[in-house]
């Protein structure tokens, strides 16, 4: 067996150490490449900051327009935590070679995305409040939150390590907000006709989201 | 959805009654002169009837007519003083303090969408200032079941939302984080000393965490008005206009002043550390004494209710006129 050498010359510097004796204990599986570059990885990155942007804004002009305390009440949290994420998203762009300004960058994967966000936040009246939660957490939540652990498993797992701390952190935090928001549904849908707001409010935006391809353009 | 909201448009659930600002906006133009008090309040009488009706407050209406506003806010809370008068007025100050904190987050969320091109620091700190403003409705919450009251147990006004409605974002961290904010110092403050007082350290703590998160705000408001009004004055000058005329509106006439009959004493030391320069302050201290004073309240609350009870008895089918 092979010794292994620190640098330097003197014998006195030789270990006595085998190669990868205790260290190999757990082995280290994560393999090199990934699906995505640098360039890819900051473009996905400025997709993810885009929705969780523009949707910790509409939470934030829905709160005046939802009668329901405990939901206005529910929602400032949620604000803050999405804002977070949004923040940590942009602070991962000058580290892709993005410039130290790209901060708070933010791009949509396409027009029609665009359009699928302008439709969560088009609800306003009062009586909306089925339809306004039915976007964030039952579409585009969890939609984000399949994106984020798709783009965690598919990049390089060493290389890309910083983003992929981020969106679990992310996902950690979005699954809590997604279980708050279905179970504030489950309570306002107690009637038929409320749960089929509900559904066919989510049947709409699925098909919409579907057509522009989510929240990077490719589903 | 749509950008900039009246106040009317803010969304309530069945428990809240809405109040016509018109008397806060009143009082704070009249001058220290009974005649003018009195004038004003009877001219409003009907619109406070029928913003009391269904409410806690309907009582006092009845007992006092339209100047019980007068007696109510222009009072000081008084550790020593207990009784059903006391209890009212403790109630009229936390539920007040409540559907602010309720208002204050609803103007926070509108500065998110409002102002979408707004720099990301700036939709950072109001992000933040909704899940504080958050935990002041929930605290507020509590602190009024604590006390003994509920929520929507008194008619809400809308007045303190109205300076979140400016359309320049300068303008709106002017009105809402200098103006609002700062009354809120002074106010949480001077709860803080009344629950020294009579002991209530439940009281005490948490409106002190509270405090120190209004801190906070006051110095987003301070820091952003820099921001948005740097190399040009004429925006800043309409800032500080803005915020002069929240400061006359949230002095109650003179009710929040430095006056030794002050009901809501100004927090000069908490209002430094959050960043007012002392020239904001000498314009405070020379706004906020400018309107009647607590003697001029409490004589024209007087008059008011004499009158008020007289038009009672006058009517069909009231007590007296049953004896008669």
């Amino acid at each position: 067996m092979s010794e292994r050498l620190y640098p330097g010359t003197g014998p006195d510097e030789r270990t006595h150490f085998a190669p990868y004796s205790a260290f190999d204990i757990p082995a280290d599986l994560r393999q090199l490449h990934g699906r995505y570059d640098v360039e890819a990885t900051a473009r996905r990155v400025r997709n993810f900051r885009y929705a969780e942007e523009w949707l910790m804004m509409t939470m934030g002009g829905w709160v005046a327009t939802i009668p329901e305390l405990p939901v206005k009440t529910g929602l400032g949290k949620i604000i803050w935590e999405t804002a977070q994420a949004a923040d940590s998203l942009g602070k991962r762009l000058p580290e892709l070679r993005c410039g130290r300004r790209a901060v708070a960058s933010s791009e949509s994967a396409n027009d029609g995305f665009a359009a699928f966000i302008h439709e969560i936040s088009a609800p306003d009246r009062p009586d909306q409040t089925i339809e306004k939660l039915t976007g964030a957490f039952d579409v585009l939540k969890p939609h984000l939150i399949e994106a984020y652990e798709k783009h965690a498993r598919e990049t390089d797992a060493i290389a890309d390590a910083p983003t992929i701390e981020i969106l679990e952190d992310i996902v950690r935090k979005a699954r809590r907000h997604v279980a708050w928001g279905q179970e504030v549904l489950d309570r306002l849908c107690d009637t038929d006709g409320a749960r089929d707001r509900r559904r066919q409010r989510a049947v709409a935006l699925r098909e919409q989201l579907a057509a522009c391809g989510g929240v990077t353009g490719i589903l | 959805m749509k950008r900039f909201i009246e106040p009317n448009e803010l969304a309530r659930d069945s428990r809240f009654i809405r109040q016509d600002n018109i008397a806060a906006t009143i009082l704070s133009t009249l001058p220290d002169d009974v005649d003018a008090v009195v004038a004003a309040f009877e001219k409003l009488d009907p619109i406070i009837e029928v913003g009391v009706r269904g409410t806690q407050a309907e009582a006092l209406y009845d007992e006092y007519g339209a100047g019980f506003g007068l007696v109510t806010l222009n009072e000081p809370l008084d550790p020593k003083t207990t009784g059903q008068a006391a209890r009212t007025r403790l109630h009229l100050r936390m539920h007040g303090i409540f559907v602010g904190e309720l208002q204050a987050l609803e103007g926070a969320g509108r500065s998110l969408w409002d102002f979408p091109d707004a720099p990301w620091e700036f939709k950072l700190n109001m992000a933040r200032q909704c899940w504080d403003e958050t935990r002041h409705v929930q605290i507020y919450e509590k602190l009024l079941e604590h006390v003994g009251g509920y929520a929507g147990m008194f008619p809400e006004s809308t007045f303190l939302f109205e300076c979140a409605c400016a359309d320049d974002p300068a303008l709106r961290v002017a009105g809402v984080n200098r103006g609002l904010e700062g009354l809120a110092c002074d106010v949480f403050r001077d709860m803080i000393r009344y629950a020294e007082a009579i002991g209530d350290d439940t009281m005490r703590q948490a409106i002190d965490y509270v405090l120190a998160d209004e801190l906070t705000h006051v110095r987003f408001g301070s820091d952003w008005v820099k921001e948005f009004t740097k190399d040009d004055p004429e925006r800043f000058e309409k800032a500080q206009e803005f915020r002069r005329a929240v400061d006359k509106q949230f002095s109650f006439g003179g009710a929040r002043s430095e006056r030794a009959d002050a009901a809501i004493p100004i927090a000069w030391d908490d209002r430094k550390e959050a960043g007012f320069t002392d020239q904001e302050l000498d314009e405070l201290r020379q706004i906020s004494s400018e309107g009647p004073s607590r003697e001029t309240m409490r004589k024209a609350a007087r008059i008011l209710q004499q009158r008020h009870q007289a038009r009672r008895a006058a009517q069909p089918g009231s007590a007296a006129q049953v004896r008669a």
